[in-house]
């Protein structure tokens, strides 16, 4: 085996405490402690997939979530996770893991096939070959079924999320040493605290470092000294495995905490969320993301057993594990030292190939010490090896990093790991506008430590370019001085964690693709970002194609997609796009970081919303009496309201069809309280109804009501209902159901901000009344029996009259007015009373058959009266005028209502506008679909002139043939009495193939003198 | 994402609890009778867009139901203070003045 | 006749029947304090007639500041915004409450509605009361002091919260009742929810 597991004490997993695992459905073994990649590589597994492009065999290259390459499908049926990085899975009994990519095999890879012909398909290739569409259309399946990752679950997420919000004063991101510093000179000064790090414990690259002392201590120890003090503070807050993902506006950052996703399915406790969403509100941020190993860019660079070299590190000090036998590591830098030294000292034969001609002379000799085979001036110009890497092929460089003629010695290996200098996280400090600066002397872009102060956003360590664990100690010590003062708080004045006895370094060499002595996209392929395949010979190409902002050149080679946001690819690819542009790398500057930092599950996102908790589902008080007879349900926004009421096996049409004809010829009954209504109050209220309403309301008197039309300020109809004045001064109104909410907030914003002087108030009253409309010609002698205290009768209350008394010996007000066209009392009472008054209403009607009815039946009785329900017959496009509603304007009120002045605008006030009618099919019994379209004529030719559309269709059981609304340009010239023809009349509603010949006439299709409500 | 103080409410409070109500201090004309369909179609629909200081209205929808005036840069968010309509109306004031 | 039956709004989901003892079992207690009397105030505190006025039918001075509340006997008086107050009160004493504030208010810029069927009040309490309702709102329920009422978001519905002791109340509307209690046992889920017997939340 190449890769091993060693014995090494202090690396950070539980030999005492071993797992089995399956990768591939071959079992295997690991440690508590390990991640799945950690894992693999003890079992001497290298190659775990195929390129997305090529084809071309990938293994593990990082530590963390840079991982571009060891993309899993975890676990298997509903609980299956896709393109997990298995660099941050963490083990346990019983895991289930398997490959997304290599089709049939990891070893015979189909698209590999493609891959052979790499350089037949270079950036762009698919825009370029298949550019005529049919071609297009033919081989994008093909390509969409080899592309991609894992699968997605087909099953429902068994698993719960939920979200907390949080308000701290200080919230750290990372828990490497500077950031668990920061927590602590934080929490010390007694301030509300919150630390998030992604990884399964804090430490960040401490837990890699063993082989160095912090203040005396080595660095486990102090690790565990902190952690302690941390978790003994009240105002401090620690949560492990919790990713910041996104950084807001105003210091808004938002987490994800996996609770559940390290414990076996069946450990997990399934009443508890598997992942939670944390929305921090913080008032200073102290980002402490660190930094990523940047590899270097070189031919065949992407063999399996080819990592960072702090990969290697990590996989050594944390999880003891050996990648390999015989190892190069190839640096322009110092960091990769001590991990050489530390993979030396474990046995592994170590060849450290460094760019640079001058070396550092402490390191080298502490290299050359631990017996590592040092040679400087070189680099790696390709790599031998079939399914994982063999051996690489040396190239002499000189001082300036160019390639030197000659021959170079060829090194046999099994496993690389490579460094060109440290990449700071500046995900986070970018999301909502930060910029990072390039800095020349540390080769990376940085956050400056204050750049953001004026917002309360600090960076401290590597992110903000101290790259050294003293130098970042005792520049987060600084910082946090600044950052308590903005409390008005001062640090302790001792320095507890400042020494270290980490050696110093010296500069690293500017060096991101080592030259391999060819003109580019001659040599061998060399990756810059692993998961999209892109190589630098591609963005050569880009350039050459003139692509010239980096945000272009990332778009059209893929650079930086995918689930690792090219967090180890997106500076190699800026500086060699920037050589290949002949700019410096700041003129070319960064792509733009978004959020997510790193991929979030939907189920995180949705949370809490989701199942029966999805959106608010509001129910009237009368639901239970609903439910109890057996209602089918619709929603209406937000409500759920009796749709239709079946009886034994009666279908919808069969129901709707009973309901109708009770309603018409006996007595139904309707539950309306989910209309709503507001309580208007002041002396002001008719000028304000004369305001908002089209049509007037000066002499309503009490106790009468009336209908209006609410109109926006284009003149459009955006509301409807009755208001009923209660006293001079005091009006009741209705809206429709789904508009409640939105006339409220528009009649506050008018007065607010418009007539402050008006003296009114507005309440909304919508939940405190239950409404119960009973409807029909025997609906007098029904509630008659419950209320014996209004007079009834015809000449005592009339149509649109409204009388406050006692229904079932409850307060109630009642309202003769109605929807149906029928004699019709809508009951209103405390919505406390609402379910006792339904069923004292249904006992009283129990001897006429009184029939509960739904929102169906309720839509088929207004249709066939034409009455509009706005929103279906309407959609913010259509005046009164349009609607044939003139008779609900008033043109002579003093002030311009609103809306009024637009209805003169030039298009409003146009001839041949869209228009409502009514319409009848030829066959009665062809019921129209909703949103058929209005053509004039069967003979299709594109373009076809569309004249409108169908906006409510009904089989109308009382007229025993079936109804249409819809809007016509110019339908209301077109609307023709009966016998008189000429022909305009006779149009074509048509949809889904189907034309069906139809008349346009009056939308009112029943009782057109409106008799029966008057009776 | 922003936290939005309500001079009605005292506190700073969540953008979740607001609305949006656009432009600030758009005027109703005072005799819409009176003017043409272009100055008419101006205040119906011509809008500021600014790259930088932005006054508009924000509701307190959960909270108060009082509407009020902001100021907000639109290019980095930043909010200079929030005011009743009254108040907002003369610090406005006082600006186009200055 | 008997006496006309009334229905909280969350009568439909059965909560009496849940109803136990407040012990160590559970992190969060709900508790529904039904068929109480809420009646809504409008008014304007620049008018020192209307302060004046409903103060004294109150008994209580109308809380003035944004975000207080202030109390009488059983009847407590909160600010919503700074022309709109909730009042709440023992249903017996809705009646005279509507009575005393008619008539004390009479010729004054003002609106009185019995908004009675309209809301209804949850009391939270519990070692984990806080933290659930972290879950549920963006507020910062931390610093929400006793004394103190805001009007902030639940879910994706929205409510009235204030500390009342060791727990919370919940004033919100009929309409949505339902939701709200789904929602808040779903986030109490992980901390263990019960229901409270009424006599063992304590009523204020």
């Amino acid at each position: 085996m190449t890769s091993h597991r060693i014995d090494l004490p202090c690396a950070r997993i539980d030999r005492s405490q071993p797992l089995s695992f399956t990768f591939d459905g071959i079992r295997l073994a690991g440690f508590v402690g390990d991640t799945l990649a950690s894992a693999l590589l003890a079992n001497g597994w290298r190659m775990l997939g195929r390129s997305f492009k090529y084809g071309r065999p990938r293994g593990i290259v990082g530590s963390g979530p840079e991982e571009p390459n060891a993309l899993v499908q975890v676990e298997a049926g509903a609980n299956t996770i896709p393109n997990l990085k298995a660099t941050q899975v963490e083990l346990y009994d019983g895991l289930v893991a398997r490959r997304t990519t290599g089709w049939p095999s990891l070893r015979a890879d189909l698209k590999s096939l493609g891959g052979r012909f790499g350089r037949f398909m270079p950036a762009g290739f698919y825009y370029k070959t298949f550019k005529p569409e049919f071609a297009w259309r033919r081989i994008e399946p093909l390509i969409r079924n080899a592309a991609g990752y894992g699968a997605t679950p087909l099953d429902a997420d068994p698993d719960l999320y939920d979200h907390q919000h949080h308000h701290a004063q200080v919230l750290v991101v990372g828990g490497g040493a500077a950031g668990l510093a920061a927590a602590l000179a934080a929490g010390r000064a007694g301030l509300d605290v919150i630390l998030v790090d992604e990884s399964s414990e804090p430490g960040g690259w401490l837990l890699s470092m063993p082989n160095v002392a912090i203040a005396g201590k080595p660095s486990g120890e102090w690790l565990s000294d902190i952690l302690a003090e941390l978790a003994s503070l009240p105002n401090v807050r620690v949560m492990p495995r919790t990713s910041a993902f996104a950084l807001h506006d105003l210091n808004l950052v938002q987490a994800v905490e996996q609770l559940q996703d390290h414990l076996a399915p069946a450990a997990r406790d399934s009443t508890k969320p598997r992942q939670r969403l944390h929305r921090i509100r913080a008032g200073r941020i102290v980002l402490a993301t660190g930094a990523i190993d940047r590899p270097l860019v070189f031919g065949q660079n992407d063999r399996p057993g080819i990592m960072t070299a702090s990969a290697l590190t990590t996989y050594l000090n944390r999880y003891a594990v050996a990648v390999g036998n015989r190892v190069v590591i190839l640096t322009s830098n110092d960091y990769a030292y001590q991990g050489a030294c530390d993979l030396a000292k474990a046995g592994v034969r170590v060849t450290l190939v460094d760019t640079r001609t001058a070396l550092d002379l402490a390191w080298e000799r502490k290299a050359r010490g631990a017996g590592i085979d040092v040679r400087a001036g070189y680099g790696i110009s390709r790599t031998h090896g079939s399914h994982a890497i063999d051996g690489v092929q040396l190239i002499k460089l000189d001082a300036a990093g160019n390639a030197v003629p000659g021959r170079a010695p060829y090194l046999d290996c099994d496993a690389v790991g490579s460094s060109g200098g440290l990449s700071p996280t500046v995900h986070l400090y970018c999301h909502d506008g930060g910029r990072p600066q390039w800095d020349e002397s540390r080769l990376a872009f940085i956050a400056p430590a204050t750049g953001r102060a004026r917002s309360g956003i600090f960076c401290v360590g590597a992110l903000a370019g101290e790259f050294g664990l003293s130098g970042a100690l005792e520049q987060t010590w600084i910082i946090m001085d600044e950052v308590l003062a903005t409390f008005g708080k001062e640090q302790a004045r001792e320095r507890t964690h400042a020494t270290t006895t980490e050696m110093t370094t010296s500069p690293a060499q500017r060096i991101f693709r080592v030259p391999d002595g060819k003109r580019e996209g001659h040599g061998k392929k060399a990756f810059v970002d692993f998961q999209n395949d892109v190589a630098t010979s591609d963005i050569h190409l880009a350039v050459r194609e003139n692509y010239r902002s980096i945000e272009h050149i990332k778009r059209y080679t893929a650079l930086g997609f995918g689930t690792d946001q090219g967090k180890l690819s997106n500076v190699n690819g800026f500086a060699i796009a920037a050589d290949a542009l002949g700019k410096s790398i700041p003129e070319v500057g960064t792509t733009t970081y978004r959020p997510a930092y790193s991929p979030v599950t939907f189920g995180t996102l949705a949370g809490p919303h989701a199942g029966n908790t999805f959106d608010p589902r509001r129910y009237t008080a009368m639901h239970a009496c609903h439910a109890k007879r057996g209602a089918a349900f619709e929603p209406v926004g937000q409500w759920l309201r009796p749709w239709y009421f079946p009886q034994g096996s009666e279908d919808m049409h069969a129901a709707v069809k009973r309901e109708c004809l009770a309603a018409r010829r006996g007595v139904a009954i309707m539950d309306a309280s989910t209309l709503g209504k507001i309580d208007l109050k002041g002396k002001d209220v008719r000028e304000l109804l004369n305001r908002v309403y089209a049509n007037a309301w000066t002499s309503l008197a009490p106790g009468k009501c009336r209908y209006g039309l609410m109109l926006d300020e284009n003149g459009m109809v955006m509301d409807d209902g009755v208001t009923a004045c209660i006293a001079d001064d005091h009006f009741h109104m209705t809206t429709t159901t789904g508009g409640a909410a939105r006339v409220l907030s528009w009649l506050e914003k008018w007065h607010q901000t418009e007539w402050p002087d008006l003296d009114v108030f507005m309440t909304s009253v919508t939940d405190h009344w239950a409404t119960a409309a009973v409807v029909g010609p025997k609906s007098r002698e029904v509630l008659a029996k419950v209320c014996k205290d209004i007079d009834l009768s015809p000449a005592a209350f009339k149509f649109m009259d409204w009388r406050e008394g006692t229904v079932a010996d409850v307060p109630a007000r009642v309202f003769r007015i109605s929807f149906s066209g029928e004699l019709a009392f809508e009951v209103n009472v405390e919505a406390t009373y609402g379910a006792h008054v339904w069923e004292a209403l249904m006992e009283a009607g129990a001897e006429h058959g009184i029939t509960p009815y739904g929102t169906e039946t309720m839509h088929v009785l207004r249709a066939e009266k034409g009455f509009i329900i706005v929103g279906q017959d309407t959609d913010g496009s259509l005046t009164p005028y349009d609607l044939d509603m003139a008779w609900a304007v008033s043109l002579k009120k003093a002030y311009s209502f609103l809306g009024q002045r637009s209805l003169t605008r030039e298009d409003t006030a146009r001839k041949g506008r869209k228009q409502l009618v009514g319409l009848l099919t030829e066959q009665p019994d062809v019921v129209l679909r909703e949103g058929a379209q209005i053509i004039e004529s069967t003979d299709i030719k594109h373009p076809m002139p569309m004249l409108g559309h169908v906006t409510s269709s009904y089989m109308s059981p009382e007229l025993g043939r079936s109804i249409a609304l819809a809007v016509v340009a110019d339908g209301i010239a077109r609307r023709s009495p009966e016998g008189v023809k000429d022909g305009r009349d006779v149009l074509y509603a048509w949809a889904r193939g189907d034309a069906h010949r139809v008349r346009v006439v009056s939308p009112v299709f029943l009782d057109p003198k409106g008799e029966r409500q008057n009776v | 994402m922003f936290l939005i103080h309500c001079p009605h409410c005292g506190e700073a409070r969540e953008e979740e609890e607001f609305s949006y109500g656009g432009e600030a201090f758009i005027a109703r004309p005072g005799k819409p009778a009176e003017i043409g369909d272009e100055a008419w179609g101006d205040y119906l629909f011509m809008r500021k867009n600014p790259k930088g200081w932005h006054w508009e209205m924000w509701g307190h929808a959960t909270g108060c139901r009082k509407w009020f005036v902001v100021k907000r840069h639109t290019a980095n968010h930043t909010i200079a203070g929030s005011w009743t309509l009254t108040e907002g109306r003369k610090v406005y004031d006082a600006e186009a003045t200055s | 006749m008997s006496e006309p039956l009334m229905q909280s709004p969350l009568h439909d989901l059965g909560l009496a029947a849940r109803a136990r003892a407040i012990d160590d079992s559970a992190g969060t207690w709900a508790c529904e304090r039904p068929l109480a009397a809420f009646i809504s105030l409008r008014g304007h505190v620049s008018d020192a007639a209307f302060v004046a006025a409903v103060s004294k039918a109150l008994g209580t001075a109308l809380p003035v500041k944004p975000c207080t509340t202030s109390e009488a006997a059983q009847t407590k008086v909160l600010w919503l915004s700074p022309d709109e107050w909730m009042i709440v009160a023992p249903r017996a004493e809705k009646a005279r409450l509507l009575a005393a504030l008619g008539a004390s208010l009479k010729g004054i810029r003002s609106q009185v509605i019995d908004n009675s069927g309209g809301y209804t009040q949850v009391v939270l309490t519990g070692g984990y009361a806080t933290d659930v309702l972290a879950h549920t709102t963006v507020y910062d329920v931390h610093a929400l002091e006793p004394g103190r009422v805001v009007g902030t978001t639940f879910g994706k519905a929205s409510l009235y919260l204030r500390r009342d002791g060791d727990g919370y109340v919940l004033l919100f509307r009929r309409s949505f009742a339902d939701y709200i209690l789904r929602y808040l046992e779903r986030a109490a889920g992980p901390y263990g929810f019960a229901v409270a017997s009424a006599e063992t939340t304590g009523t204020s």
